[in-house]
């Protein structure tokens, strides 16, 4: 009988020996084997992506030439609407150059966007990330700042020989120094729950008590370009809903996010590069 | 002992990568699946003890090195669980599929539970943490007992594949 009690302990005898000697291995075997483990997936996953990417061009092979040529001139208007747009920015960088050269400002560093296409996106409960199909390949570094079209995506967590993850500003654990768009008071951003079917939330925190927000009046949250990981000015979400903190010295409430943020499809990071000008 | 590990290895990437794509898309709704039991409830069931739990382990660590998780998290939870199904295999008629399949499901409910405590923040409002959990989990149960007999019958060809009689393996082949 005792020895098959014995024999019964065995796996979790096993297990908690096996657990033992997983706390005393180093830490450094553990990231090299963490890192393997990754790039042995990582093919599959890229591959995965490819494909996609084939079946969009070959749907898109499906469109009447008509539909091109009508997308064709959208994009040149587009175009033009974009190069009057670039030659005030550069009339304005220029202006923030020499005033920063008279007032003898510090040079904040400037950043190398690169484009990159998402390979997968995960949003579940306990995290939220994609993977992007750029990485030490295209000198990604950890901690850079992701962006897209309706503002900030994330910043890049890992950083993989051909593939990158990014933590989403969805995720819980995120924090950024905010500013309500038109006020200079920085606040804090968390990412909160991402209820599904329905748009990503976060939480805003210190919100200064003169601020006042409606649902249908929402005002635009912006990164304040505190703390040096993002650029100032970047669309976080929209502030629907503030009310008085326990405290009763600040407020605090919802921030809603874009819903683009769960199909996204292509990003860019910004590098950070001081060879550059700040953009 | 090496080639069964390998062959249950290379079955569960091939699930972990078919799962990604599933959750690639189910993201636009803000769904995710998670189908951790899949990957112990097999090896546990029908293999010796060091090779499933080598398994397990090892699948655990694939998925540990997609997520931000600590590393060896879901390695030793899938691990604990193929110890708890090892112990009590011998009780049930455990070739069955159906077996298997309500083995995966009850494993796959206690770790995804386990796996919310250990990653559900505590800062945030922890009532619609959980009650988002919970969609997923519901979620996950369904394509879990949707995918689970094709899974097992894959792994089961596959070691026929290198020779591997199933029925040589026995509760004492410890």
């Amino acid at each position: 009988m005792p020895s098959q009690r014995f024999d019964q302990a065995k796996p979790f005898l096993t297990l908690g020996i096996a657990l033992v000697a997983w706390l005393l291995i180093p830490t450094a075997v553990k990231r090299f084997a963490r890192a393997s483990f990754f790039e042995l997936q990582a093919p599959m996953e890229t591959t995965a992506s490819f494909i996609r990417d084939l079946q969009d061009f070959w749907s898109l092979k499906t469109r009447s030439k008509n539909e091109l040529i009508e997308a064709g001139r959208d994009l040149a208007r587009l175009n033009a609407a974009y190069e009057s747009r670039l030659q005030q920015d550069a009339v304005l960088r220029n202006e923030l150059e020499r005033l920063g050269r008279v007032l003898k400002l510090p040079i904040p560093p400037g950043y190398r966007a690169e484009p990159a296409r998402v390979v997968l996106r995960e949003f579940s409960s306990w995290w939220q990330q994609l993977v992007i199909r750029k990485g030490r390949n295209y000198g990604i570094t950890a901690g850079a700042p992701v962006i897209y079209a309706g503002g900030i995506v994330g910043r890049v967590k890992e950083v993989y020989a051909y593939t990158a993850t990014v933590e989403l500003v969805s995720n819980p654990g995120v924090r950024i120094a905010a500013v309500i768009e038109g006020d200079t008071r920085p606040i804090s951003y968390q990412g909160g729950i991402n209820p599904s079917y329905g748009a990503a939330v976060g939480a805003v925190e210190y919100v200064p008590t003169d601020i006042f927000v409606a649902p249908a009046t929402p005002r635009r949250l912006v990164t304040s370009g505190l703390g040096g990981v993002f650029p100032p000015n970047l669309t976080i979400g929209y502030v629907t809903r503030l009310e008085p903190s326990t405290d009763g010295l600040f407020k605090s409430g919802e921030v809603s996010l874009d819903s683009a943020l769960s199909a996204l499809s292509e990003v860019t990071v910004l590098v950070p590069d001081p060879l550059l000008p700040v953009r | 002992m090496k080639s069964r590990v390998l062959i249950l290895l290379a079955a569960s990437i091939l699930l972990a990568t078919l799962l990604g794509q599933l959750n690639h898309y189910l993201a636009t709704w803000q769904i995710h699946v998670w189908c951790g039991g899949l990957f112990v409830a097999f090896a546990a069931l029908r293999l010796g003890y060091r090779t499933g739990a080598i398994a397990a382990f090892l699948a655990g660590l694939l998925l540990d090195a997609n997520t931000p998780v600590i590393f060896g998290t879901q390695g030793f939870l899938f691990l604990a669980a193929h110890a708890v199904i090892y112990t009590i295999r011998a009780r049930a008629p455990r070739d069955e599929t159906i077996v298997g399949v309500v083995v995966a499901l009850l494993a796959n409910l206690g770790l995804f539970l386990v796996m919310s405590f250990i990653c559900i923040n505590p800062v945030v409002e922890a009532s619609q943490a959980w009650l988002r959990g919970f969609i997923d989990l519901l979620i996950s149960q369904i394509v879990l007992a949707l995918i689970a007999p094709w899974f097992f019958a894959m792994q089961q060809r596959l070691l026929e594949l290198i020779g591997t009689n199933l029925r040589d393996f026995s509760r004492h082949s410890l």
